[in-house]
């Protein structure tokens, strides 16, 4: 290895650490705000904005349970396994105008199978604990899970399937690609129509990813007290957590890149550093607007679902509003 | 039925099994309006004939049935009620039974008003009340390793402290 | 799995259950194939302590009961000493009584929504229902006091009189609801969501509400027209005229399912308003105490004799106690029976071939009080554990772990 392949590789090791680092803080904060809007939503005062780490702070130095008839090695494994699942989509992410870390090495269809993995740990986590409550539970995110990977997928491919009609030769799947040729600039009024369907149906599929009302039917704490989690405690509650707190930056920033990758820094007239800068906090302000509407409204403003009614809506209204979207786009594409 | 008639009525069709009868009259508000209790005493026996000839006129919804240890003799008070549903048309039948201290028991009810089994399972436990046909259920209220020969509320119970031992 | 069905115990403590109570589940997928309740978690004795207290001392106790219905025990049990002793109860007195009982049923069907909203994991409309209760315990607080257990009631009348000041403030409270009761109806009754998860759940039908007894909102929803202040008159209720709440006056038919409830519950809180405001229009003049001097209200109990029953369509149906008045201070039997306890049964087919996520709502939706329910028997003790401990037994235990923690 020459020296400067030595360097850019220690380089990427420094970033994965800030970049993990600093997305479980920006997720906490984020769920932070998000607690604290509902609250407000709700006329109550609220918890404060640093609540999330005082939790997580807390669940660390509690004891750790592990149950007597639980298997330990999948018991303690899952929490891990799904933070560094969570953790390890941030490296394929671009941050504003920063590259992703990864972004060469991993596509939207690789960050869809790693979606997919903290769910896994979920279910191994809560069979592994056996608990009946967990075990429902468990059931329950695989019912889930199954449910939502369609209409997710059917969003994926439709944007993909767009930018090699127009740019034939190139990974369409790379983040890079798709953040710099937003969809909406492809596309003529029928498909930007299409396009708005594939977006709905992002924004639909996040509050199952982070397991939020109305779609928090795994852990439904009044059914299941806490279902999937019921048996967890301590650090591996807190890892846990972390991971959904990372898991909702994720899912926030996929719908900023996929469908909202403009940056202001031009309108200024800055370069540079400053720029950066500029697009970074806009960057977050994006992110907030996404996780307001996609998360904190939605848990607000309605009631939990059964889990055949989540099923139903997933896999027959949701996968058809985002296949209409794929045809309409097909169509615009073709007159 | 007015409250006599329906007295009248019992009385017809159960003729000396009613030991003994009484309606009490309550005036009640700034109107005066009336509303009546009728108190019957009827023998074991005729106990159930006396639920079947109520089902005829109303389904009669059952309150509780207030058991009492008076030493000699359980008295079972069953608190009825019919022509419920219309304006102050109510009236209140409350049937007292006396059983046998030493070895009290009663047939059930509860295939004429199922709604009934609770509180004969609760007779049960609390006063060793035998209703002939109710399924042998566990306790309802009373814990599982209760003492099975102990029943809370007979008179010759005097307290927690003689009453909560071990067994051992 | 192998075995097709698994067994699923839902308490005695789970967060969709106020009270302590067991319900152990039969469990195929998601279907409920069986239900066996196991209620008594909760007992403290009552009646049993009633059995060394006099008469008055025993309306303290009921009203203890339960906390909700603080003012529908103490109704009932003052009736029934009433009737077995011959008290009679001046009318402002019993308008008074009748202010204070609608003004718990606000209270508690308010409440009652927003558990509701929180089983179904609708937190938003929880908020927004206690918040709206706030002003109920207010009123209920500067009428007797006490936000719960009002100590408001007395054989022979009440304790407190409403003042001519206070009647501005009960009339802002009634205007206060009368705003209320649009966005309840526009939450609970108007909100896809809540319907969505709530119709055809948890059906009693007619024939089962009328063979299980069901009483109050329960029985109404399956469309038994039964409330004792319909059925039957009593206080201030004789001169009103006050209609069975039944779900076909709002949507035309009756399901039985937990939709009808909530609608029941929900014009039962406008009805609650109108009656109040009856009372306040026609509250009449007078002493509020037949007997104002308790030992002399004691001297004339203790002499008496005779047995009585009183009836109160508390919040949640039939409220039912039975006094029989014998020898010496206490009485000789006093029964006392919560509605929960008749609307127990109505749980079973309630609950059969429904879902595990509708396990929450369906509990709920009869309101269950377990605190009033078991209210009967003898001490608190340990269910699971082998033996019963004595409280000798217990006390060393203690004294034990505490000498462990010192070390």
């Amino acid at each position: 290895m020459s020296g400067s392949g030595m360097l850019i590789f220690l380089l990427k090791i420094v970033g994965a650490l800030v970049i993990a680092v600093l997305g479980v803080i920006i997720g906490l904060f984020y769920k932070g705000v998000d607690r604290k809007l509902a609250a407000l939503m709700q006329s109550r005062v609220g918890p404060p904005i640093r609540q999330p780490f005082l939790d997580f702070f807390k669940l660390m130095v509690k004891e750790n349970i592990v149950p007597e008839n639980a298997v330990p090695w999948v018991f303690n494994g899952a929490p891990v396994l799904a933070l560094v699942s969570t953790v390890t989509i941030l490296y394929y992410i671009p941050f504003a105008s920063i590259p992703a870390l990864l972004g060469d090495s991993g596509d939207l269809i690789l960050i869809a199978y790693l979606l997919a993995l903290p769910a896994i740990a979920l279910v191994a986590g809560g069979f592994s604990s056996g608990s009946t409550y967990a075990s429902i539970g468990a059931q329950r995110e695989m019912v889930m899970m199954m449910s939502y990977e369609l209409p997710l997928v059917t969003t994926i491919i439709a944007l993909g399937w767009r930018l090699s009609l127009a740019y034939p030769g190139i990974n369409v799947f790379s983040l890079e690609i798709l953040s710099a040729n937003p969809i909406w600039n492809i596309v003529g009024p029928l498909g930007f129509i299409g396009a708005f369907f594939l977006l709905f149906t992002l924004a639909i599929v996040t509050p199952a990813e982070l397991s939020i009302v109305p779609f928090d039917i795994p852990e439904a704490e009044t059914e299941l007290a806490g279902g999937i989690l019921v048996e967890y405690s301590g650090r591996n509650l807190a890892l846990f957590e972390l991971a959904n707190a990372v898991k909702m930056v994720v899912m926030a920033s996929l719908t900023v890149v996929l469908f909202f990758p403009y940056n202001i820094a031009q309108l200024f007239s800055v370069s540079g550093f400053l720029a950066t800068i500029i697009d970074i906090l806009f960057f977050f302000v994006k992110l907030f607007v996404v996780i307001f509407f996609e998360a904190t409204f939605i848990r607000v403003a309605v009631a939990r679902l059964k889990i055949n009614q989540a099923s139903v809506s997933y896999l027959i209204f949701l996968s058809t509003i985002g296949l209409m979207g794929l045809l309409l786009i097909a169509i615009d594409y073709i007159i | 039925m007015s409250p006599k008639e329906l007295l009248s009525f019992l009385k017809k069709n159960l003729k000396e099994s009613i030991l003994d009868s009484r309606i009490d009259t309550n005036k009640e508000g700034i109107k005066q309006e009336e509303f009546n209790n009728i108190w019957l005493e009827v023998e074991q026996s005729k106990f159930r004939d006396t639920i079947k000839l109520l089902a005829t006129l109303q389904y009669p919804h059952i309150a509780i049935i207030a058991g009492n240890d008076t030493g000699e003799s359980i008295d079972l008070l069953y608190l009825f009620s019919i022509y419920y549903g219309e304006k102050f048309k109510e009236i209140s039948i409350n049937i007292k039974v006396s059983l046998d201290r030493k070895k009290p028991s009663i047939g059930t009810i509860t295939d004429l008003i199922p709604g009934a089994q609770t509180t004969e399972r609760e007779t049960k436990e609390m006063f060793g009340v035998e209703f002939v046909g109710l399924p042998d259920m566990h306790n309802i209220f009373l814990p599982e390793d209760f003492p099975k020969n102990v029943f809370p509320f007979r008179k010759n119970e005097k307290g927690l402290d003689e009453l909560v031992q071990n067994e051992s | 799995m192998s075995k097709s069905t698994y067994k699923v115990p839902i308490g005695p403590i789970h967060p969709s259950l106020e009270e302590p109570m067991t319900f152990n589940f039969e469990i195929s997928g998601e279907k409920i194939k069986s239900i066996d309740l196991a209620p008594g978690d909760n007992h403290r004795g009552i009646e049993f302590m009633g059995r060394n207290r006099n008469i008055i001392q025993i309306i303290y106790l009921a009203e203890r009961i339960c906390g909700i219905c603080s003012a529908s025990h103490p109704f009932a049990f003052c009736r029934a000493v009433e009737n077995a002793a011959g008290i009679s109860v001046p009318p402002r007195a019993e308008y008074i009584r009748v202010i204070i009982a609608e003004l718990e049923r606000i209270h508690s069907h308010i409440l009652w929504a927003g558990v509701a909203a929180h089983e179904l994991g609708f937190d938003s409309v929880l908020y927004l229902s206690w918040k709206v209760r706030e002003e109920v315990m207010d009123i209920l607080e500067i009428l007797t006091g006490n936000r719960v257990n009002y100590g408001m009631f007395m054989i022979g009348g009440v304790r407190r009189d409403i003042s001519k000041e206070q009647i501005p403030r009960i009339e802002k409270t009634i205007e206060y609801y009368k705003e209320a009761y649009q966005k309840l109806e526009d939450v609970f009754l108007q909100d896809p969501s809540i319907a969505i998860r709530t119709k055809n759940v948890g059906v009693l039908t007619y024939e089962e509400a009328l063979n299980l007894a069901s009483v109050g909102p329960t029985a109404r929803a399956s469309g038994v027209k039964k409330d004792v202040r319909q059925d039957q008159p009593y206080s201030a209720y004789a001169d009103m005229d006050i209609k069975a709440i039944t779900p076909d006056m709002f949507s035309g038919k009756v399901n039985g399912d937990v939709y009808d409830r909530i609608i029941v519950r929900v014009l039962e809180v406008k009805q609650s308003v109108e009656i109040i405001e009856y009372c306040l229009n026609h509250l009449p003049d007078g002493e509020i105490l037949s007997e104002k001097k308790i030992a002399k209200l004691l001297g004339i109990l203790k002499k008496a004799e005779g047995e009585g029953v009183g009836r109160h369509e508390a919040p949640r149906g039939e409220v039912i106690h039975y006094v029989k008045l014998g020898e010496g201070e206490s009485p000789e039997v006093w029964k006392a029976r919560a509605p929960t306890y008749n609307n127990l049964m109505s749980w079973v087919p309630m609950l059969q071939n429904q879902e595990v996520a509708d396990i929450p709502i369906v509990v709920a939706s009869i309101d269950p009080c377990i605190g009033c329910m078991d209210r009967a028997t003898l001490v608190d003790a340990n269910t699971y554990q082998k033996q019963v401990l004595t409280r000798e037994e217990l006390r060393k235990l203690s004294i034990e772990k505490t000498r462990r923690m010192m070390q």
